[in-house]
């Protein structure tokens, strides 16, 4: 194995895979946050009072965590497109192309199928506060709004914390998965760089290190994050 | 005065044939107690016989099927406004303290005084180490709570309902999930405040401590109150068979 | 919404659940296979061996399987020459025997995993009983410590399973017709993605189902085993 072609420059593809990891990194954290958001708002409406918001929460993780991921992206890649099409037509009577930036999509696609995982790992922390926590809230007269931003909230965010982080690390690993739109991340590199090169093995095992470097970098992070919301918790 | 025995009595708490079910069980029945303010009252009875859902009920952790619960004449009901309104009065220790562990002794005080009641914080927190001293734990003001005993944890969590300054205080088995020899600091914390004139109404055990501030005792069984008494006579003369088995169980150990 | 072409598109879906099942199935057994010896080297006093399971763990739960199977399909070729010395690169040319070995490989470190927890989750007085009976260390493990170990584990598993059912889609990057697959080529002709996902959806849907099903079914039986001996 030649590993000269890893090098950066014109003669090599060092660089041209590191600007994919970064691409990489940067759909990841997007889309991450977008999961944490959406996890927040279905993991509250799964344990609303209201039945029709439950039934919506149960059904978006239901289908988001039972179907593959490629699936979603294939829906959101095709469809969101038409949809956006069909709305610049209908609304704007504007017929020419138009199209959401890969980025965005790619960032849909991962956000909604991890946001499922959230919902569920938000909405487990919140149960598993123990009910003396609600009751000790409600006798001192805090409000639901209060209890839940002061009290409840704060522990469940500990216990959600190692569920979170694996949430991240399947995010970024299903970023991966964008390459198929065509997106250029650090699989989508590898591709380009082993169909120039014929040297498929040496780029994929490029791309798995890179992984591999940014989620240990990364767990590093949770790592820290889980020690600091444990103070106070232990003796 | 002239509303003493009203229904409507302006004072005290004042339960009216009091019925509190969960599906099919009937946890309370017919319950009628009225507390006068200032007034010490301890309630015993067996495990399940429905006393911790009286004072549970008192301070709308759990609603009452039918009958009325009366505040200082306020009507207890499920409305959040009315709630709120008797949790200014009526504060709560717990058997299991219930202090928040993601914040300090000093902050889980102040964190009602801040939002509730919206004092300033160097007010809050001056109220806070007030009553943490009267609990004797001012030095753990700014530790968390699992860093404390069992029995300071409890007067820190005494120390927070004390805080909101309320005119009843409810006392859920204080002592029930202590290490025994950690019993007697809450207990004698229990006794001074009785000398300072709360009304309280303690559901406990700890007979020896009943004897020294209850001026009435409850007995409750299976969901109803057996025996209502000044505590001397209950002690020394109880009138039902019940009673008397409880409190030869209870005081042969 | 086209309901025809949902009607006209549950045909060719459905004649693919049989290769996402073949995969499924072939792989999960296949990891399992490979996870129990992995998750006893993973706990040998053996510090190489030990470290050499922590390594096909490592790598394998912290790389994404798309780059694991491309790494095996693709990557291969650039060893031809050696694997037809050995005469192996008549599997390695194959899609399926590279999406098998992929899959079972992968999901194998995560069952790993998912033992060993299990099996540390067993209290220590449970080794230490077994001894003092004089069982060997062989049936330590097979007749006291794994039976609780799997029974602790089961829920965790169970879930795995699923997992590789939504994880045989990545079959389809490397030309298998699969559910997925199927469910692409129609889009890209169609070019109708809400109807087809619809459908296709639904059957990975009652897949879930089904093996939710089953488990709870496996964990049911394994509970009422232990009522009875309790």
């Amino acid at each position: 194995m030649d590993l000269s072609i890893l090098s950066f420059g014109a003669s090599g593809w060092g660089d041209e895979m590191l600007v994919g990891a970064g691409m990489t990194f940067a759909v990841a954290i997007s889309s991450y946050a977008l999961a944490l958001l959406i996890g927040v708002v279905f993991a509250a409406c799964k344990l609303s009072p209201i039945a029709p918001l439950r039934w919506f929460g149960n059904f978006y993780t239901t289908v988001f965590r039972g179907v593959p991921e490629l699936l979603i992206i294939y829906l959101v890649f095709f469809g969101g497109e038409m949809l956006l099409r069909s709305v610049a037509e209908g609304i704007f009577g504007y017929d020419g192309y138009i199209s959401l930036p890969l980025f965005v999509t790619g960032m849909l696609c991962i956000g909604l199928g991890a946001g499922a995982f959230c919902t569920e790992v938000i909405r487990g922390a919140v149960l598993a506060v123990p009910k003396g926590q609600h009751e000790a809230s409600e006798v001192l007269g805090l409000s639901s709004w209060e209890k839940a931003y002061f009290v409840i909230f704060p522990q469940a965010l500990r216990i959600a914390l190692p569920g979170l982080a694996n949430v991240w690390q399947v995010t970024l690993k299903e970023t991966a998965l964008i390459s198929v739109i065509g997106l250029v991340e650090v699989m989508r590199a590898a591709k380009i760089a082993s169909g120039a090169t014929h040297q498929p093995f040496t780029f994929y095992m490029y791309a798995a290190v890179l992984f591999l470097v940014i989620t240990s970098v990364t767990n590093k992070g949770f790592v820290r994050a889980e020690r600091w919301s444990n103070k106070g918790m232990e003796r | 005065m002239s509303e003493q025995g009203n229904a409507h009595s302006r004072t005290g708490i004042e339960l009216q044939n009091v019925d509190l079910f969960y599906g099919q069980f009937q946890a309370l029945k017919n319950i009628n107690l009225s507390v006068a303010q200032g007034e010490k009252v301890v309630i015993c009875g067996s495990s399940g016989s429905g006393k911790s859902t009286l004072i549970r009920s008192v301070i709308g952790l759990e609603h009452h099927s039918s009958g009325s619960i009366f505040i200082n004449g306020e009507r207890m009901c499920t409305d959040p406004k009315v709630m709120a309104h008797v949790r200014r009065d009526v504060g709560m220790v717990f058997q299991q303290f219930n202090l928040f562990p993601h914040l300090t002794i000093a902050e889980n005080c102040m964190l009602a005084l801040l939002r509730v009641k919206k004092i300033s914080k160097e007010d809050a927190r001056a109220r806070a180490m007030t009553y943490l001293e009267r609990v004797h734990i001012p030095d753990q003001a700014d530790k968390y709570p699992s860093q404390l005993s069992g029995g300071q944890q409890q007067r820190a969590a005494i120390a927070r309902a004390l805080c909101m300054q309320p005119q009843y205080l409810l006392f859920d088995e204080p002592t029930s999930a202590l290490d025994p020899e950690m019993v007697n600091e809450v207990l004698d914390v229990m006794v001074e405040m009785a000398n300072d004139g709360i009304t309280m109404i303690c559901v406990t055990h700890e007979m020896g401590f009943a004897r020294e501030v209850a001026d009435r005792m409850v007995f409750m069984d299976r969901g109803q109150i057996l025996e209502i008494g000044d505590s001397e006579e209950f002690f020394t003369a109880p009138k039902h068979e019940r009673t008397k088995n409880f409190l030869d169980t209870i005081l042969s150990h | 919404m086209d309901f025809q072409l949902m009607l006209d598109s549950i045909g060719p879906l459905f004649r693919a659940i049989p290769n996402t099942l073949m995969l499924t199935v072939t792989s999960v057994m296949i990891g399992f296979v490979i996870a129990v010896p992995m998750a006893l080297l993973r706990m040998s006093k053996s510090f190489v061996l030990s470290k050499i399971s922590a390594g096909y763990v490592y790598f394998f739960r912290s790389t994404p399987l798309l780059v694991q199977i491309f790494l095996i399909y693709y990557g291969s070729g650039q060893f031809r020459s050696e694997l037809e010395a050995v005469n192996l690169w008549q599997y390695f040319r194959e899609p399926w025997f590279c999406a098998i070995l992929t899959l079972s490989l992968n999901t194998g470190a995560y069952v790993c995993e998912i033992i060993r927890g299990g099996i540390l989750s067993v209290a220590q007085g449970q080794w230490e009983a077994a001894q003092v009976l004089g069982l060997s260390r062989f049936d330590q493990f097979k007749d006291v410590i794994f039976p609780q170990a799997f029974r602790q584990a089961l829920p965790a598993y169970g879930n795995e399973v699923i997992i590789m059912v939504k994880a045989s889609s990545l079959a389809s990057t490397i030309t298998i017709l699969e559910l997925t697959g199927i469910a692409e080529k129609l889009i890209a002709e169609t070019y109708q993605p809400l109807e087809i996902f619809i459908v296709a959806g639904s059957f990975y849907l009652m897949l879930n189902f089904i093996i939710t099903q089953m488990i709870s079914f496996g964990e049911r039986r394994l509970n009422r085993h232990m009522a009875r001996n309790s």
